[in-house]
């Protein structure tokens, strides 16, 4: 598949767009094609990649802390682009971390401040406070139950899309 | 791994967060892949796809200064993209709306939801390998098509060739 230049066919001059089918444009070679298949149904190379996920958790969680702690200095400033950016962070490594109502929060947080920016409404600090305190929380319990937190991502969630429907109605 | 290392297969994380990259790089050399590369940004990987012309791309929406869904568009549509074909699968957290359809209508092949999962990764790749989609070319996009399904319902509006002619049989 590699090696050469391609290019794209010009827009067809009767204004339709025009389909292009897989062998038209190059595609994996069968041969590789079917290796790949074979090595990715494989259960042991499944396991190693499950394996190599779950050894990194703990280093995922030492940067959820990093991040929470720049969450919160944006936090102490209210700058929402920060709180957000910080926020897209945690969400992103949460789950793989193990911390899956950190991410759920942080995720939470996220739609909350994404639906304000795009409305062009201040965010309320309230919210913000709420969802910040139960993301650190969640992500520094030591314990199982508390990092799990299913009961207050729940209840953030349902917060969240009381305060988007306000948004949406207004 | 049951397989051998594949030789000629190249691959291109493009993600701004270090943990997540080496994370990926780990799974695709799980699956045999001798030659991957890493970009930080959408500006840094298109340098290395003009350079080293890999196979597919796993890339992350949000990243400085230069984004995903910018880096796609680049790879699908400017005069200088050495393959405006190859598969694009977004790693992404991102769950709102907008930007998820800014990603599809920018020519992302597959999405791929943080966390990660090796299942949900082969899934992509399996998809891309097997199930190769048709690209669509028009005047507002180039990339993989974005109907999945054929809709047999499906009334309009008709936009490209084959719905032209779908159109003269149903009448």
């Amino acid at each position: 598949m590699s090696g050469r230049k391609i290019k794209v066919p010009p827009v067809p001059a009767s204004g339709l767009a025009a389909k292009i089918p897989p062998g038209v444009y190059p595609v994996f070679s069968s041969a590789d094609a079917m290796r790949l298949m074979r090595v990715m149904r494989d259960p042991e190379t499944t396991a190693q990649a499950a394996r190599i996920i779950s050894e990194k958790a703990e280093e995922l969680r030492g940067a959820v802390l990093d991040y929470i702690d720049k969450v919160e200095e944006a936090a102490r400033v209210f700058d929402p682009a920060a709180i957000y950016e910080q926020a897209h962070e945690i969400r992103g490594l949460a789950g793989n971390a193990g911390l899956i109502a950190t991410g759920r929060i942080a995720n939470g947080l996220c739609r909350y401040l994404d639906a304000l920016a795009t409305a062009n409404r201040e965010p309320e600090q309230s919210v913000v406070a709420l969802h910040l305190d139960a993301i650190a929380r969640a992500a520094r319990a030591e314990d199982e139950a508390t990092r799990l937190g299913d009961a207050v991502a729940n209840e953030l969630a349902e917060l969240v899309d009381k305060k988007l429907a306000e948004i949406n109605q207004a | 791994m049951s397989g051998a290392a594949f030789d000629n297969l190249k691959a291109l994380v493009v993600e701004d967060n270090l943990h997540m990259r080496t994370l990926l790089r780990s799974l695709l050399t799980a699956l045999g892949l001798k030659q991957v590369y890493e970009a930080g940004d959408g500006e840094a990987a298109f340098k290395i796809l003009c350079s080293k012309l890999p196979d597919l791309i796993l890339t992350d929406l949000t990243m400085k200064p230069v984004d995903g869904i910018a880096f796609t568009r680049r790879v699908r549509l400017a005069n200088d993209s050495p393959n405006p074909y190859v598969p694009i699968i977004m790693v992404t957290g991102h769950t709102e709306r907008r930007r998820v359809e800014a990603a599809r209508d920018a020519g992302v092949t597959e999405f791929l939801a943080k966390p990660i999962t090796a299942q949900g990764l082969f899934l992509r790749i399996a998809e891309i390998v097997e199930r190769p989609r048709p690209y669509v070319r028009c005047a507002a996009y180039f990339g993989p098509d974005r109907r999945r399904r054929a809709d047999e319902s499906y009334l309009g509006p008709w936009r490209r060739k084959e719905d032209f002619e779908k159109k003269l049989e149903i009448k």
